[in-house]
């Protein structure tokens, strides 16, 4: 969908119709916007953990955008991939826990419920589990806390 | 001689004015953010994630969950527009 614009400046007149340059090869965009993908970013992160470290070691290399974009093509395509995933088998818990942190200033501890729904429904569709990386191992992790009094 | 109902007006008067600006001040900031709260506590990721927003859907509360963006993401300027005088990151 087009971006609508304003009043004046209607959405489809502010679209460039000049093709990219033949040298840089095509890649899909990630089309969701911030809630959904903080929803699903501790999957992302398990699911494309190579990609997304191969990416980060290669723009320390060189702040260049040229230089990296290779790797940040496989970083896009994974990330696509799990939202895709997610979609298919748990839409409805999902945009049940992304219409929530949208509520609630996008605070991951504020929408404990929905996303034990979300988590319990990906667990049993693919057998992901949400893991906070390097977390302390002693102790519970902060989304599987029970409250202490109840 | 109990409390004559008069000397209380000025309190209530002073609560509704409280509720007046409580009242006044939701509102504003419920429309200026679609009708959810307004977002606070933003840091530099915040921003340019709302800024993102805005190139996909055209408002910074908007959101959207398709896992591709459709061609148009690319190469829109229209939430350029007005950059310079848009002040509207609380």
């Amino acid at each position: 969908m087009v971006n609508p614009g304003y009043k004046y400046f209607k959405g489809e007149d502010w679209v460039d119709p000049t093709p990219p340059p033949a040298h840089l090869t095509h890649v899909d965009e990630v089309g969701s916007s911030g809630a959904p993908l903080k929803s699903a970013s501790f999957f992302i992160g398990t699911q494309c953990k190579e990609y997304n470290e191969d990416f980060m070691l290669c723009k320390n290399e060189n702040r260049n955008p040229e230089h990296c974009l290779l790797e940040g093509r496989k970083v896009t395509r994974c990330a696509i991939d799990a939202l895709q995933k997610i979609q298919s088998k748990c839409q409805s818990e999902f945009r049940a826990h992304w219409e929530c942190l949208d509520r609630k200033n996008q605070e991951l501890g504020r929408c404990r419920e929905h996303e034990k729904g979300l988590n319990d429904c990906l667990f049993t569709a693919f057998a992901w589990k949400k893991n906070v990386p390097d977390a302390p191992t002693n102790k519970p992790q902060i989304h599987e806390r029970t409250p202490l009094t109840s | 001689m109990p409390v004559p109902f008069e000397s209380l007006i000025p309190f209530a008067i002073i609560s509704g004015m409280f509720l007046v600006t409580g009242t006044g001040i939701r509102y504003a900031q419920t429309t200026r953010n679609e009708g959810k709260r307004a977002r606070y506590s933003l840091d530099d990721w915040d921003r340019k994630m709302m800024q993102r927003d805005t190139q996909l859907t055209g408002t910074m509360r908007g959101q959207v969950d398709e896992p591709v963006a459709s061609p148009e993401f690319k190469v829109n300027s229209s939430w350029k527009v007005y950059d310079s005088l848009r002040n509207d990151f609380a």
